[in-house]
Formats: C-alpha cells, structure tokens, sequence
C-alpha cells in the first residue's frame, strides 16, 4: 500500500524583481493512498501546478514535509511519475525512441520485459504504426498518449498529470479523459490531477479538491463517490458542478441575478 | 468497363510516387508544352556543340595558340549532357532533375564560350592576366601531380585544425552552457579570444610555434573552436527548461542530462557552428599559406603569382574552389542527415 503524504506544505517564490516573495502555497495537508484519484481544481495562480512538481521532486517545499510512504521526497525519481500540459516529447528522437528513452538511461534497452511492455503500451496508445515518426509529425493528442505511456512504462507508483489535456480539442480531450480512466482502474496506483475544468474533474477524480489562489491553499477537500462510467448529464453530476462551481465564488452571481429577474 | 477503369484508378492510387502524384495533380501538359520541356532538355547539348564550333572554327587571334585539351574538355561536358538526355527519355526522375538544370547548365555553356571569344579569339582580356580556358586546363593538366600533393597539404593542415578547433569548442561549449560556474570564469576570455581576427594571430604565431604546422592548426582551430563554443553554449543555453523537467522525471542524472538532453537539443547550433567554423577554417588556411607555410594550394597561387604564370595560378585556383565545394557538400550531406528529425519542421 502507498501513501503520500503533505504537511504543512509552504511554498514562496522570490519575484523576478525586487525583493518580494509571492506565497505560491499556504498550509497544504492532504494524504492520499493506492486507489484514490485525486482531481485538483482552481482557477490558475491558485499553485496546483506546484503541488505537481514539488510531489515530483523538481523543487523543493519552503517549510513542511512531503513523503512517500514514510521517506521524504529529495530528488525526482521514476517512482513518481509526471505528465506535464506540453507533450515534452524530445523532438529529435522518434516515437519508439521517445518511450525508450528512460530504459535507456537505465540500460534496461535490450531488456526484454522492457521490450514487451513498450510494444503493448504503443498498441494500446495506437501508435505502433507511426513508431519511427518524429513528434512534430503526431496530432496534439498523439502526442499527448505518447507522453503518457512515457511515463506508464516505468510503472510509477504515483501518477502527476499537470493539465496534460489542456491543449487538446474537447473531442480529444473526452476520449482521453477515458483512456486515463482505463488506465488507472488497470494499475489502481495514485494519480493526481491537476485540471481547470470542472466537467474533466468531476468525471475522474475519486475526489476532489478544491483550491483558492493568492496565497494558494484547499477550500475544500470531498470524495466523489459517483460510480463510473459517470455520466456528464445526470442531475448528480450537475448538482456538483454546481458545488464546485459556488466553492469557487462563480455559482452564486449566476443565482442572483437569476432571483433578481 | 466501369469496374476496369476504377480498379485502375485504384492502382494507381496504391503505387503513388512523389512525381506520379504531381503528375495527377497538375494539369494535363499539351504536346506543345511537352515538346517545349524536352527541347529546354536538349538545350545544353546544343550550346556544348555551338561552344566546341566557336573555339574549332573561329580563327584565333593572332599569336595566340590553342591544343585540343579544352576541346576535349567540352566535348566530354557536352557527351555527360547527350547521356543525361537520353536517362531523362527513359527515366522519370531523370527528367525532372534534367528539366530543372538544363538552362544553367546552357547557361554555363554560354559563359564558356563568351569568355574563350573575349580572351583566344579576340584579346579583348588581355595576358597575362586573363589566360584562355585551354592555358588554364593544360597548365593543371602539366602541374597534376605538384597541385595534387598541394591539395593533400592543404587538406591535412584544415583538417588537423578544424577538428582540434571543433572538439576543443564542443567541449568549451558545452560546459559553459551547463555550468554557471565554468561559465563565470571562461566567457570572458572566449569573449576576448573571439573578438581578434583570426589572421591576426598569424605573424606571432609563425614565430613562436615550434613548426610552421603546428603554429598553422593553431590558428586554424583557434577560429573553429570560437565557432563552436559560441554555438554550443547559445544552443544549450535556449533549451527549453522542460524538457530538463520531463527527462529528470524519468530518471536522467545530471550528466544524463547534458548528454542525452542538452546536447542533442543543441545538435542544429552545433551544425551551424561547424559550418560557420569550416569558412573561417578556409580563410585562415590561405591566408596562413600565403603569408608562412611553404606548401598547399595557398602557397601554390601566391607562388605562381610572383613568376607571373596566371595559368597556373588559375588551375590552383580552379582546384582550391573544388576542394571548398566538395567539403562543403560533405558537411551539408552530415547536416541533412543529422537533422532529419526536422524536416518539415521548419
């Protein structure tokens, strides 16, 4: 069983001018084990991108502590895997040798579980036939699955996705949605997710977190027990939607003005 | 009937070539047009010939004397024309390189005989300066062997430096795009270093250096390694700050990153300071070879030049351009090669 775990965690940045320091995250406490999806919504500068990369080790927490089942996270590591909002593919290495990449940094290339499972993750992606493509020659959600599996193949026992559909069209993006689903319920390790769209939320996570921006920090922090396959049109969903939607100050104009007419 | 046709079609459709598919896509060509294409096709033949009966058949000047040299000369250039005409009938590939070179290739014909006229045949360019282009081939014909083993001096000597020049920089290059640190102390000396032309370097070092050589490579490399530590460091420096992010969340070290990440992002710098190295290379080279080392193509044209024998100088001049353009080439064909991931990209 993991558990994550984040205590206390402060975050401030030094300002690129002057001697300000902007509080990025203030007093973030969550813990969240194997099984849970945890979707974290907020409008942008509210820090959930930090959360991602202060779990993934590429910085490092001002004040508080960030374990994983009991070691404190020091430096980046494949065990925590992370997805970013740009494919970050390398652009001079092809498909097949994009999902290689880190068996190669391990020298695990000839290994050949290693092999095996990059062949079924390209099928299950649907991109063995474009293997010896370069990146600029996939679609934006092409390339957004072979980030995916980039990160997949390393089986990492928790799964940061910053946004990583952001970029793509609503019909690629529904789709996703529901590969990222299948995926999870396959390995049921942690993912964490960070969107600004309530729909994509709502339809993924087994809870939900709400942010607040300036200083960052949780409004509020609720399971979303709806059973999948959800549905984006059922009373319930919309009935959280609107929670949400309140919790982020942006329901209750809509409810005023509508009692005002 | 019906079927048949589409089933073609089909066919068709399934064997596409990139030519085959321009072919559908444009209009259908007349005969007219058609006759036209393989006429501009034929066009240097013509001029090859009408090039070989001006210097046959129009009297020369008075004095001045010819060999058949260049007439062989053209004729071979005009028989590879005759051959490429005949793979273009035959050949579809043929023809569209053909049709797309033959008037340069007229073109060059023409310059040809202009310049036999106005020098053989008429003195208008007076000797010795402008020496016809039969002197030209006869004295680079004569010298063969001499300007041989010039060129193999000349390419040892840029050779020698460009690749002690182009390691030295990759490697200066790369650790101050990395490094702060190494950055803090080197930049300002690459900065100073760079800012002195080349050439200058020249009358120091030819009276320091142990051998004219190795005071030449010096030099040569000196130009060829600012290339590439300027490039290097500029082309590690703009990397995007993610990629470092995605390649660390999957596991790369810090000296992973620079070799897998940094450096293959820095790839089409590097290539464009090897390419900006090779002309500094050259240009040090003829110069250091006119001014101080006693041998290579250099020497040869500033030796020739003080006997006043403008044909030779010439023929040295003639090789020293196909020398340039034949490396040149090889470093474009590794740049094409190397940058394939880009293509269409850009």
């Amino acid at each position: 069983m993991n558990t994550l775990i984040l205590g206390h965690v402060h975050k401030s940045f030094a300002r690129t001018e002057g001697q300000d320091v902007t509080h990025a995250l203030n007093d973030i406490n969550f813990s969240v084990q194997d099984g849970e999806f945890l979707s974290i919504v907020g409008p942008s500068g509210c820090g959930k991108s930090t959360i991602m990369r202060l779990i993934a080790g590429l910085i490092f927490p001002t004040a508080g502590t960030i374990t994983l089942n009991g070691h404190p996270i020091t430096a980046p590591d494949t065990e925590r895997g992370m997805v970013f909002q740009k494919p970050t593919l390398f652009p001079w290495l092809t498909v097949e040798q994009n999902l290689s990449f880190t068996a190669k940094l391990r020298g695990l290339t000839k290994n050949p579980d290693y092999r095996a499972e990059a062949e079924r993750l390209l099928t299950l992606a649907g991109l063995s036939d474009f293997r010896n493509d370069y990146p600029h020659q996939l679609s934006g959600g092409m390339a957004q699955r072979l980030a995916l599996i980039r990160t997949m193949i390393n089986h990492p026992k928790v799964f940061l996705l910053d946004e990583p559909l952001g970029a793509l069209d609503a019909f690629t993006r529904m789709n996703m949605q529901d590969e990222i689903l299948s995926l999870w319920q396959r390995s049921n390790h942690i993912v964490l997710m960070v969107t600004h769209d309530i729909d994509e939320a709502l339809y993924l996570g087994t809870r939900i977190i709400v942010m607040a921006p300036r200083p960052g920090r949780i409004r509020a922090d609720m399971a979303n027990d709806m059973p999948y396959p959800r549905n984006r049109t059922s009373d319930e969903f919309l009935q959280w939607r609107k929670k949400v939607l309140r919790l982020l100050d942006f329901g209750q104009d809509i409810n005023t003005k509508e009692e005002s007419q | 009937m019906q079927n048949k046709s589409e089933g073609m079609y089909h066919d068709v459709l399934n064997h596409l070539t990139r030519e085959r598919l321009a072919e559908l896509e444009s209009r259908p060509r007349t005969g007219l047009i058609i006759f036209l294409d393989y006429t501009i096709c034929l066009m240097p033949v013509v001029f090859g010939l009408l090039a070989l009966a001006e210097y046959l058949y129009v009297p020369n000047l008075k004095g001045n004397t010819s060999t058949s040299t260049y007439a062989y000369f053209l004729g071979a250039l005009t028989i590879f024309g005759g051959g490429f005409f005949v793979a273009s009938l035959f050949w579809r590939r043929a023809f569209y390189v053909l049709r797309y070179k033959a008037p340069f290739y007229a073109f060059v014909f023409v310059l040809l005989t202009v310049y036999d006229y106005l020098t053989l045949k008429t003195g208008r360019l007076v000797l010795p300066y402008f020496p016809w282009t039969d002197q030209i081939l006869n004295a680079m014909w004569d010298d063969r062997v001499y300007l041989l083993d010039c060129a193999k001096n000349s390419l040892t000597l840029l050779f020698s430096g460009y690749f002690a020049g182009a390691l030295l920089g990759l490697l200066t290059g790369t650790a101050c795009g990395v490094s702060r640190t190494v950055d803090y102390w080197l930049s300002p000396f690459i900065r100073l270093l760079g800012a002195i032309p080349s050439p200058t370097w020249i009358p120091i070092v030819m009276v320091i250096a142990s051998t004219l050589f190795s005071g030449a490579v010096f030099i040569i490399g000196l130009g060829v390694w600012y290339a590439l530590t300027i490039s290097t460091m500029t082309g590690i420096r703009n990397i995007d700050k993610s990629y470092y992010d995605a390649a660390k969340t999957l596991g790369a070290g810090p000296l992973q990153l620079v070799f897998r990440v940094a450096i293959p992002f820095a790839v089409p710098n590097i290539l464009q300071g090897l390419t900006q190295g090779m002309s500094s290379a050259c240009l040090v080279l003829i110069t250091a070879e006119m001014v101080g080392v006693e041998s290579g193509l250099g020497w040869y044209v500033s030796w020739q030049k003080s006997w006043a024998q403008y044909g030779k100088m010439y023929a040295a001049i003639v090789v020293l351009c196909v020398v340039f353009v034949v490396v040149n080439r090889g470093l474009e064909v590794i740049r094409r090669r190397l940058l394939r991931w880009q293509e269409g990209l850009i």
